[in-house]
């Protein structure tokens, strides 16, 4: 195995890199959550959970339900519209395949601030729904800067972050599973639900779990397309820096999204090399 | 067995018209005479003038400048890792892993928020220079895994080839790996630019008080309101977003990492 030998220091550059620009502020992060404000502002260097603690204050729990809650739906919602996006682009064959893929990826490679403000111009209070409805003699509808318009802004952007999982999971299956059943005399409906759906469960959770923790987390979102006056997780946290200059509470929410996050990436893990093992107990077998 | 399923299709083609429709709306809008009202009838006259005013220059400038210098970066540092690691990437122990992943994992929001305090610690002045390395550093992970998806397409004969003929490792890189991968190398580096010149969060929170690049450039502008100079600043920046995406699309080999991203 010499040949792995090429250059093996210059990886170091690379890791070094990710040390020092990753885990280094991540780690100023970490610490920082542990860590106490006075009064005045300044930050207190002494070791305590008092920041985790003041997360479950009534005036912080309030806030975390309703992102809990408006997340929710949105990602629910997402996994409404991309389930049918995800099995059309699993089933179909030839250069649909490929040019669907693409005409659902380009929205998403252009700018994040302009597909916010795109919904802006539609929503808002002289945007073209209210021009419309205004033209036709309907009451204008208010969306934007409401929990709508954070639930609008949320479902738009994170749509194709759960058409991948999804599709990457139907991608995967037998596609002799789906003939075998009907081979058996199972219904369309009866193979969706009873062969499909079973083999695709943890893959749509995972998705829709790197989905939601991010989303609570958001911070454009709901604050362009939010009110002032609707709270919101990442808001509040971003808020802690810049307004409130509460940098360790603001790092203790920081630090719950991130754990969320590794927890998941940890779930994944553990259920690929577990479905890894019984393809090969299966292949053993046969 | 061609698909027909006329409900999934119609789903299909509905979410497709849905999700463009904000933005082809943006792009109609900056031709209208009178931006809140769609029956003002059509002109060019936004866009002339943008184009005289530094307020679309200036940040163009900078978003261009940011981008050359930190997808330069990524893909030397991306690709230095990949050259390194790319025949043991994947009996890598799971924290080398995890931390590879981690600038693509973790919100944007996070990473922005990490390196502000990471700055403000180390006192560096908060401008041109941060906002550079910290699109670095989130982007040469992406270039990373580009790149060792190029190089574990390489014979590897070749190299061993190279090293009977007595070459040492260091000339085997530069005159036999490198000239290999430089196809990925574009492409990488298209990525990394691309990433860069969207970005807002990470700009948002490392650039201070005094830089402006086209997307902060664009938020500023909307905290304001809808205005002329607005829709025609976004119609600028949806042509060069979408010559981006085309430009990256039309590489066959970075088409996955279109999809991963």
């Amino acid at each position: 195995m010499k040949q792995t030998q090429i250059l093996p220091s210059s990886a170091w550059a690379f890791l070094i890199w990710l040390i020092v620009m990753t885990l280094v502020p991540f780690s100023i992060i970490l610490g920082m959550s542990f860590l106490e404000r006075t009064e005045l502002g300044t930050i207190l260097f002494s070791f305590s959970f008092k920041n985790y603690q003041q997360l479950f204050d009534w005036v912080y729990l309030k806030v975390l339900l309703k992102t809990v809650w408006l997340a929710l739906m949105a990602t629910l919602s997402c996994l409404a519209v991309g389930f049918p996006v995800a099995y059309y682009l699993a089933r179909v064959q030839g250069p649909m395949k490929s040019l669907g893929l693409i005409l659902l990826f380009i929205p998403f490679w252009t700018n994040f601030i302009l597909r916010i403000y795109g919904i802006v111009s539609l929503f808002g209070s002289n945007g073209i729904l209210n021009q419309l409805l205004s033209a036709v003699g309907l009451p204008k509808a208010s969306i934007l800067y409401t929990r709508w318009g954070v639930y609008v802004g949320l479902v738009y952007n994170y749509l194709p972050f759960l058409v991948v999982p999804i599709y990457s999971s139907l991608e995967k299956l037998d596609p002799f599973l789906r003939e075998a059943a009907a081979d058996l005399g199972a219904a369309r409906f009866q193979t969706f639900r009873k062969v499909i759906l079973p083999n695709i469960k943890e893959g749509v959770f995972i998705g829709s779990l790197f989905v939601f923790i991010p989303m609570l987390g958001e911070y454009v979102i709901p604050d362009l397309l939010g009110g002032a006056k609707e709270a919101f997780l990442g808001k509040v946290m971003v808020e802690q820096f810049f307004i409130l200059q509460d940098w360790p509470l603001g790092s203790a929410i920081a630090t719950m999204l991130s754990v969320l996050l590794l927890g998941a990436l940890w779930l994944q893990n553990r259920w690929a090399s577990k479905n890894q093992n019984g393809a090969k107990e299966v292949s053993s077998a046969v | 067995m061609r698909f027909r399923n006329p409900l999934v299709t119609f789903m299909f083609w509905t979410a497709i018209c849905l999700l463009y429709l904000p933005l082809i709306y943006l792009v109609f809008q900056a031709f209208l005479e009178n931006p809140n009202d769609w029956r003002g009838g059509f002109t060019l006259r936004w866009l002339i003038k943008l184009f005289d005013s530094p307020a679309l220059w200036e940040p163009l400038l900078n978003s261009v400048e940011i981008g050359v210098l930190s997808a330069t970066l990524a893909v030397s540092l991306g690709t230095l890792g990949a050259v390194g690691l790319s025949n043991i990437s994947s009996f890598l122990p799971p924290l080398i892993q995890t931390l590879i992943l981690l600038p693509i994992l973790v919100p944007e929001v996070i990473t922005g928020l990490s390196l502000l305090l990471f700055f403000l610690l180390c006192r560096f002045d908060l401008g041109f220079l941060t906002v550079v390395v910290a699109h670095a550093s989130f982007s040469a992970s992406f270039v990373y895994f580009i790149m060792v998806e190029q190089l574990r397409k390489l014979d590897p004969q070749m190299n061993e080839a190279a090293q009977d003929l007595g070459a040492k490792p260091t000339e085997v890189f530069w005159k036999v790996t490198l000239p290999n991968i430089i196809p990925g190398l574009m492409g990488g580096w298209l990525l990394a630019f691309t990433l860069s010149f969207d970005d807002f969060l990470i700009s948002f929170f490392t650039s201070g008080a005094g830089l402006t690049t086209l997307p902060l450039k664009i938020y500023s502008l909307m905290r304001i309101g809808v205005s002329p100079e607005l829709n025609g600043l976004s119609f600028v920046m949806v042509c060069i977003s979408t010559c981006l995406v085309l430009m990256l699309v039309s590489k066959e080999q970075s088409r996955k990492w279109v999809l991963k991203g």
